[in-house]
């Protein structure tokens, strides 16, 4: 296409663009050079937006494709790292995603799959020049991470959260030669914690880090080694630093870096001892910039007489002093001692819904909850957006009414018209899922536990929830109809996962005769009948199926 | 059957029992009902002899709870067979586990073998569904420790007399809440602060290092005064009497 001729098309009709009579013509209609379409096409972040542009036209499609920086890969195995290189040429930083969310609670065994390195084989030739990767879940070796530092010049941030398969001298590989690294983020990974050498391997050199967090790892680093790193680092605005550092370190730490903004302690597991706190928070008011802070404070009773918290008291208080409150995340203290009688109650939520109206995301664990106060919670805070409810008990009702907490998360899913993610627990009978299915329009993620009373519960919520994109099961008695009945949504959706349901083999080959284009995949339990299909995975993709599968994954 | 079974011991043993998957289950929960006097679900028990004694062991299991997911296995009837334990049966547990019992009869009355058996929270894989990051084990063993403590279910609760020279009001520590001599001497120091004057609290405690005008020994149980710090922790615990804080080095003797 001769440019200049192009460009006088711009200048005639720069005024007009109708995208409508552009896709409507099946001959190149498109105002815009492809130089400024890309242009203005490399303005769009959100990858959902990107998705609609590239099916609007095939110029747009490749417009769209040469102007991607970065990509997200939901599932990483929706989608092979060929087809992405060969779509996607100016690839500079990739999210992938691997393992099924259940396999946090060790339902999915390991050697599963998820192995990073095919990417990034693939990456080093098609990407040389990547500087982001963000994996969760994924399969990480040590091998792996000493290829990606070596092989990626210009390489940039790292972050890993739930990953596993690496120790801590694949962290030495990124520390010692990611030259101009920002980034490196460790999150709740399984890894081999071998010491904390590997922060002394950051060379003199490197000045360029932003965000830092190792908040999660055991052993202790290089204070020395710290201190330095954190001081020649003047664009670290994220420092998030695990339990073996101690206030006044922390303190320290915080004198060299001013400009920070987040700051993260970890566990912390010293006492807090008066003089050191002073000075800690006169340091603090020099930070100006400082925006959040974080940590678990794990104090000796001497300080804290009530050591596992917030139970519903320090949740009042939270309710009376904090009404900007967005985000809540009370976990248990021992869950799984059944002699704990301290902890939360359905007033300690109640309470903060009070005082707190923009919650937006609460994850709550409790032994007991009744329907009268999530109702009431539901009305306090409509805008919740990711609301998951763990009574911990399974299939434990309305502790005063002795009900199913149907009416609980029905008032839920009718009030909060933005909901995106629920979790639901208790006793729940198949009327939950009726309100789900055709109450909660925005929803995309819904995990389910021991609920539900038949195949209806499914059925319900496949035929309603217009924007359902994961579906997580687990032993609740939904069988090969309710599995069946999603048969034309599970191709607009990222996942399904029912582990100890009704599900048969026979189900599960029937849907994967049907739908040629998931991925049906069953995992076989040692000991269980062989007609059942205790673990099943349905993803869509256009890779075709698994050629990692291990021995105990069935692909339909 | 056990007729403590009001103690919550009882779950714990209960657990392991259900391994045997056959009719163990069953005639304990017979025995249970009607050993258990202080359940105030009259009705519950009644429907639960009902059912144990109306069906024979197989069924029992898969009526009791079962109604699993025919591919469950072994775990399932395990499970399933937790539910008629002790912990369900006894009302001193928490409120919880007696309305399981509670709705799962109601649930078998209503649509049988649909309804879905509520296992016991501490037998089932990946439940709750708390990543291993988010535990907090010290602190749950700490919550414990305190609260045998409190319960005078005592195992391990080893507290000793502190006395420091010139305060006629002494305190006491719990040895077993600390692990080293770090953290009990900065303990002792917050107890006293104020009188172990000029005692920083940066670096190593100054009581264990010397360098304070006082001096950390103990009693132990030879009677001996001896200096606190020379053998390793564990010895050290199993050892000592009574704590004393002196002023050196003009007080030689622990009298």
């Amino acid at each position: 296409m001769d440019p200049n001729q192009k460009r006088a098309k711009a200048v005639d009709r720069v005024d007009s663009v109708d995208t409508g009579a552009a896709s409507s013509e099946s001959t190149r209609m498109c105002p815009f050079p492809d130089e400024v379409l890309e242009r203005v096409l490399s303005l769009i972040g959100s990858h959902k937006d990107r998705s609609s542009v590239s099916l609007v036209c095939k110029d747009w499609y490749n417009a769209e494709r040469w102007s991607r920086r970065h990509v997200f890969i939901g599932n990483c195995y929706s989608v092979s790292p060929e087809i992405v290189a060969a779509r996607f040429p100016r690839i500079r930083s990739v999210t992938l995603k691997g393992k099924p969310r259940f396999s946090d609670f060790n339902l999915v065994p390991e050697d599963w799959g998820a192995d990073v390195h095919p990417w990034l084989s693939v990456f080093s030739t098609a990407y040389p020049f990547l500087e982001e990767l963000r994996l969760k879940r994924m399969a990480v070796s040590d091998e792996s991470l000493e290829f990606l530092a070596t092989n990626f010049q210009g390489f940039k941030a790292l972050s890993l959260l739930s990953c596993d398969g690496f120790s801590t001298d694949g962290l030495k590989a990124i520390a010692t030669n990611c030259k101009n690294l920002t980034e490196l983020d460790v999150q709740e990974n399984g890894i081999d914690d071998l010491g904390g050498h590997w922060l002394s391997c950051f060379p003199e050199s490197l000045s360029s880090l932003e965000i830092l967090n190792f908040a999660s790892l055991n052993s202790e680093v290089s204070f020395d080694a710290l201190e330095k790193l954190v001081s020649r680092c003047k664009s670290l605005r994220v420092l998030k630093v695990n339990r073996n550092v101690s206030l006044d370190q922390l303190q320290k730490l915080l004198l060299q870096a001013p400009q920070l903004m987040e700051l993260g302690t970890g566990t912390f597991m010293q006492e807090l001892v008066s003089g050191p706190v002073t000075e800690l928070k006169n340091t603090f008011s020099n930070c100006k910039h400082l925006v959040t802070l974080s940590g678990l404070w794990d104090a000796t009773p001497l300080y804290l007489p009530l050591l596992d918290t917030v139970g519903d008291k320090g949740l009042e208080a939270v309710g009376s002093c904090c009404p900007l409150l967005e985000e809540l995340r009370v976990f248990p203290a021992d869950p799984f001692d059944q002699e704990i009688f301290l902890g939360v109650t359905e007033s300690g939520f109640v309470s903060v819904s009070r005082g707190c109206p923009k919650l937006r995301y609460v994850l709550y664990f409790c032994r007991q909850m009744t329907n009268a106060a999530v109702a009431t919670i539901a009305q306090n805070c409509p805008d919740f957006t990711h609301f998951r409810l763990c009574i911990m008990n399974p299939g434990q009702p309305d502790y005063l009414t002795k009900e199913p907490m149907d009416e609980a998360f029905g008032a839920i899913v009718k009030t909060c018209t933005k909901l995106q993610r629920l979790a639901v627990s208790g006793l729940l009978t198949d009327r939950t899922f009726e309100y789900i299915g055709k109450y909660a329009k925005n929803l995309e993620t819904l995990s389910v536990a021991f609920a539900g009373s038949s195949d209806l519960g499914m059925e319900y919520v496949l035929g309603g929830c217009p924007k359902l994109r994961k579906l997580e099961i687990r032993d609740c008695p939904f069988g090969n109809a309710a599995l069946l009945s999603g048969l034309t949504k599970y191709e607009s959706m990222r996942s399904l996962w029912m582990s100890a349901c009704n599900v048969t083999m026979n189900g599960c080959r029937e849907l994967a005769k049907e739908k040629p284009r998931l991925n049906v995949e069953v995992m076989k339990d040692e000991g269980s009948d062989d007609s059942q299909a205790h673990k099943v995975y349905v993803y869509r993709t256009v890779a075709g199926p698994r050629r990692d599968a291990p021995p105990f994954v069935l692909t339909l | 059957m056990d007729g403590t079974l009001g103690l919550l011991g009882g779950i714990h043993g209960g657990a392991d029992g259900g391994g045997g998957g056959d009719g163990g289950g069953v005639p304990s929960c017979g025995s249970i009902l009607t050993n258990s006097k202080e359940d105030d679900t009259m009705n519950d028990q009644d429907m639960l002899a009902e059912v144990s004694s109306s069906y024979p062991v197989d069924d029992d299991l898969e009526l009791g709870l079962g109604l699993r997911i025919g591919g469950g296995g072994s775990n399932a009837i395990q499970e399933g067979s937790r539910i008629l334990r002790p912990n369900s049966c006894s009302s001193s547990s928490s409120s919880s586990s007696v309305n399981i019992t509670n709705s799962s009869i109601a649930g078998f009355k209503k649509s049988a073998i649909d309804s879905v058996s509520p296992p016991n929270a501490a037998s089932v894989v990946g439940w709750p569904p708390i990543r291993r990051a988010h535990r907090m084990p010290i602190l749950a063993n700490r919550i414990k420790s305190e609260r045998k403590e409190y319960s005078s279910r005592a195992k391990s609760y080893l507290s000793v007399k502190v006395n420091m020279d010139g305060t006629l009001i002494g305190r006491k520590v719990d040895l077993n809440a600390h692990n080293s001599y770090e953290t009990l001497a900065r303990t002792l120091e917050n107890m006293f602060y104020g009188r172990l004057s000029n005692t920083e609290t940066i670096g190593r405690s100054r009581l264990l290092s010397g360098t304070s005008e006082f001096v950390l020994t103990y009693e132990d149980k030879d009677g001996d005064c001896m200096l606190v710090g020379d053998v390793p922790w564990q010895m050290f615990v199993s050892s000592v009497k009574r704590l004393r804080i002196l002023r050196s080095p003009k007080s030689r003797n622990c009298i």
